[in-house]
């Protein structure tokens, strides 16, 4: 296929945690909103002036640093967010919002608090610690509208004077909407038997509106969404299409590996990804717009910390109808190394999603940065790619 | 760097001086059991003929006899004498008493909560009538929620304290089976092993099948949280068993987390009623609330005896014993009322007699981990070894504050907000979560409170506890010498090295790991 | 009669010296707990035996 025209940009825009375009909106005024766990509801860290970035930290190599701190025994993505914080790499950021999520990330960022990494010269700067809602009830709700009160609309309306009122409120919606609905137009071209864009172009893209300021590529992507509307698609077929399912996955580099053994990534249900992150918030004129966001945020929330039996259930129903939906012939589950939550939720998921829905799947965990260790993980791939395809033989289809 | 003042003992020690020479490696339990002197190994020796006939009683019963040969975990209660003699190593005098009368009630405890998941376990004894009247909870669950229900008319069984948390503590091998059968199923094995274990145990349909509903909590931790999908399932999708999922918040010491942990009250109460038919009873839950109310105060009274130079409540039965009374009992039973006022005067005699328990005090130091250090005799070794006394341990170190124990309108409502507050301060939550205030301003201001000048942070897992030890030590450099040992449930050897390298490494702050 | 209560009071004496003498010993050198280190070997064969229905 023919290169994309901003894939290039996109690619290098992903190499720095404090990359180009966050610099422009330094330059342009912005607030920079640092943030740590797809619970927090973005459109409120996107108010008026604000921009929310969502922490990452590509290309992690040594972890000694915050391992020093942390110990070796939590999740790499939580020691690689320190280990950057200490380098210096988020010094953008004018506060921080991360919930009580999962213990690492939480823990990760109070390491960061306490040593004092960010706001250095900026007296406005605050750390914020939130609740998070643990099922998908109207308590919750409640719960989740009081703590969005107190830990982010509040500091951002006293620090930075930021415009907390309904009406902004909604008007951030909008924008997050317009962003959503590229993207997901974009994922769409992935249903297609020859699909005109690859999983990987799609992480690339999706991956950026988390990490850069979306004001300043809501253009590009759009320019995208276009140009892929007459793009040919390679004539080669895919050894296997599958969806790639799991916990945070912000390195491009894997889903890159997987494509290269053949398997199309035709879907992306994990943090960073398009499910459920990108899903649309449709707002009423009957019920405050932030009630509404929470309520949202609440029933759409695929993190394995919602713990009701109902949400535990409907994770698997949600991976299997994505599989459906997108013809994945297989399932991805994916773990990073030391997380708990996806410990337990890749075991519970695969199984389930092998004897509950019928998919073959792989049940995989993967070190932060796929490059450590990518020798491993292209075996199990491969491996599991040539199941797929000898399945089909046995079922009488193509190879 | 702080210090404290060694304290020699001025009275000779009775019997053994080397606890370690009479283990026997190869059996893993002692070649012979410890001379304490005469009168206190004879009253060792009448202790151990209760344990005796503790266990004779039960498995004189015949449907006790079938569960033992059902449940691979049961093989652990013949080591009851073991874990005895392991939680009193060195110990005389009131010491001993105090160990031997707060963990025999435990024991007698789990004896009966046993006897009771065999009644009504549908592969034992399935006695239907019971079962019906059975809400299954959590290992680490607190159980306000059922403060308010005749003991008599809704029985509430924590049915992972005797499958995993106390069979474990008797036998450390016992887990080793279900560990193995959860990472066969695809849980990695860098988990926390307790909630890992209790999957294997599900998984492996090794859990006793009774109840009419069950409360699960997100109690301690992430693993704990995520692995009770894996056992709801089971519950729900096999054996029909309704289950609630408890929610209690997570950072506890916000003001703005408390209608919401109050209305989980609500609702779980709601969901027992509902499934038992019982209805709750207010006179049951402030006479109960008067129980946790002395409780708590008689705990005030035992750390501030531990805060002198002359400290009697060690070690991990006694922790083990407070553990049980504030979380699974709550109040409920008013046995455990004169079990801690017991305690407490066999407290006061040794302080007055200003009775040590080893050959010298060195340093006094606060333990602050989770359960590993009652797993292994870590707590014994440091005093008897080293002379570091283990003041409290954080397990330990739970809510001070008295709850409304007065039936008003107004306390009616406040009642909610108490059982919320009790439930998000339960053991190990209240530290483990909240934020590094709890976990560690909290630790600095107790080593300053009990005049501690070590620090031994134990656990199994590395998202609680020693995360973010290091960032927070330049905030309080006066505090403590510190170390910090991964302990898993069966390292006892690992961490004994440990702190001998650390107690023999001079001009130290921390070592590293 | 003082004779025959001097007598079972003798015999008591034996039996509850007989029964200390033997738990005692047993007590002392662990013998139970010696016992019972032996017998989980055999215990744990025969869990291993048993059919389990494993589920996830």
């Amino acid at each position: 296929m023919r290169d994309l025209k901003y894939l290039n940009y996109f690619e290098k825009l992903l190499q720095e945690a404090n990359n180009e375009l966050i610099a422009q909106a330094k330059a342009d005024g912005k607030i920079c909103v640092a943030y740590t766990c797809e619970n927090v509801p973005e459109p409120l860290l996107n108010l008026g002036d604000c921009v929310s970035i969502r922490l990452s930290a590509p290309n992690t190599g040594s972890l000694d640093i915050a391992t020093y701190y942390m110990t070796n025994l939590l999740c790499e993505p939580s020691r690689a967010l320190l280990e950057r914080a200490i380098e210096g790499g988020f010094n953008f950021s004018d506060c921080v919002i991360t919930p009580d999520g999962c213990t690492m990330i939480n823990r990760a960022v109070e390491n960061m608090e306490l040593l004092e990494t960010m706001g250095k010269g900026n007296p406005k700067f605050f750390h914020e610690y939130m609740e998070i809602a643990f099922k998908n009830t109207e308590n919750d709700v409640k719960l989740a509208v009081l703590q969005c009160k107190n830990h982010i609309l509040n500091p951002l309306h006293e620090r930075y004077g930021v415009d907390t009122s309904d009406a902004a409120i909604r008007e951030a919606v909008e924008r997050h909407n317009r962003l959503c609905r590229v993207i997901r137009q974009i994922g769409e071209f992935r249903k297609e038997a020859k699909p005109r864009i690859t999983g990987y172009e799609f992480h690339v893209l999706c991956l950026a509106t988390y990490v850069c300021p979306k004001y300043l590529i809501l253009d590009k992507l759009e320019e995208t969404l276009e140009e892929l509307k007459t793009r040919e698609p390679d004539d080669r077929p895919w050894r296997a299409r599958v969806l790639l399912v799991g916990s945070e996955v912000d390195d491009s580099s894997f889903v890159k590996l997987i494509e290269e053994q053949g398997a199309f990534v035709c879907c992306d249900r994990f943090c960073f990804g398009s499910y459920p992150g990108r899903t649309e918030i449709v707002l009423n004129n009957e019920e405050g717009a932030l009630t509404q966001i929470c309520r949202h945020y609440i029933q759409n929330c695929q993190c394995p910390r919602m713990m009701n039996l109902e949400k535990v259930y409907d994770r698997k129903r949600y991976v299997a109808d994505l599989a459906k939906e997108y013809n994945a012939d297989g399932v991805i589950y994916e773990q990073v190394k030391f997380c708990d939550p996806w410990a337990y939720e890749r075991t519970l998921g695969s199984a389930m999603l092998h004897a509950d829905f019928g998919f073959p799947v792989l049940s995989v965990d993967r070190p932060y940065n796929i490059a450590s260790s990518s020798g491993q993980m292209r075996t199990r791939v491969q491996a599991f790619v040539e199941s797929i395809e000898i399945k089909n033989i046995q079922r009488g289809g193509r190879a | 760097m702080k210090t404290v003042e060694k304290i020699i003992n001025p009275v000779p020690r009775a019997g053994e001086q080397s606890p370690g020479k009479i283990y026997d490696e190869k059996l893993k339990v002692r070649a012979r059991r410890e001379w304490r002197g005469v009168k206190d190994t004879f009253y060792d020796y009448t202790r151990w003929l209760y344990l005796l006939s503790v266990l004779g009683r039960f498995i004189m019963v015949p449907r006790n006899v079938k569960g033992f040969f059902r449940y691979r975990w049961m093989m652990s209660y013949l080591f009851v004498p073991h874990g005895m003699d392991k939680f009193t190593i060195g110990l005389r005098g009131e010491a001993l008493r105090i160990a031997h009368t707060s963990f025999n009630f435990v024991i007698a405890d789990v004896t009966q909560a046993i006897a009771n998941c065999f009644r009504g376990d549908r592969r034992v004894g399935n006695d239907k009538a019971y079962s019906d009247k059975c809400v299954i909870t959590d290992e680490n669950s607190m159980v306000t929620f059922m403060m308010g229900f005749d003991r008599d008319k809704v029985h509430t069984i924590l049915r992972e304290v005797p499958t995993m948390f106390a069979s474990n503590i008797f036998h450390q091998f016992n887990v080793m089976h279900y560990l193995d059968i959860a990472q066969q199923y695809g849980i990695p094995g860098d988990v926390c092993p307790m909630p890992e274990a209790e999957a294997g145990i599900s998984i492996e349909d090794d859990f006793c099948v009774l109840g009419c509903c069950a409360v699960q909590n997100n109690t301690t931790c992430d693993g704990s949280l995520m692995g009770n999908g894996i056992i709801a399932k089971r519950l729900d999708r096999e054996y029909g068993i309704p289950t609630f999922q408890l929610a209690t918040p997570l950072r506890h010491k916000e003001p703005d987390v408390m209608d919401y942990a109050a209305q989980e009250i609500k609702n779980a109460i709601a969901f027992v009623e509902k499934h038992t038919g019982e209805k709750w009873d207010w006179d049951v839950y402030f006479a109960a609330a008067k129980r946790v109310n002395d409780a708590t105060r008689c705990r005030i009274a035992q750390m501030e005896i531990n805060s002198t130079p002359y400290p009697q409540f060690f070690g991990a039965a006694f922790s083990l014993y407070n553990d049980t009374n504030y979380m699974g009992n709550s109040g409920r039973d008013p046995n455990f009322v004169k079990i801690d006022h017991k305690l407490l005067k066999l407290a006061e005699q040794g302080y007055k007699a200003k009775r040590m328990y080893a050959r010298e005090y060195r340093h006094r130091a606060i333990v602050w981990g989770v359960q590993p250090q009652y797993v292994i005799d870590m707590l014994y070794w440091m005093v008897q070894c080293w002379g570091v006394v283990p003041l409290t341990d954080m397990l330990s170190v739970i809510n001070t504050d008295m709850i409304a124990d007065t039936d008003t309108p107004e306390n009616r409502e406040q009642a909610y907000r108490d059982m919320a507050m009790l439930n998000m301060e339960m053991i190990m939550r209240n530290h483990t979560h909240g934020g590094y205030k709890v976990l560690l301003d909290d630790l600095w201001d107790l080593c300053e409170k009990m005049n501690a000048d070590a620090r031994a942070a134990s656990t199994s897992c590395g998202s609680l506890t020693t995360c973010a030890t290091r960032a927070s030590l330049p905030a309080r450099p006066s505090a403590t010498r510190s170390t910090t040992t991964c302990a898993p449930s069966c390292a006892r050897s690992r961490s004994t090295r440990r702190w001998r390298t650390f107690l023999t490494t001079k001009h130290t702050k921390e070592i590293a790991i | 009669m003082k004779k025959f209560l001097l007598g079972i009071l003798w015999k008591l004496l034996l039996v509850v010296l007989g029964f200390f003498a033997v738990t005692f010993t047993m007590y002392f050198f662990n013998l139970d707990m010696k016992a019972t280190a032996m017998v989980a070997p055999l215990l744990e064969k025969w869990y291993d035996r048993l059919e389990r229905k494993q589920y996830i």
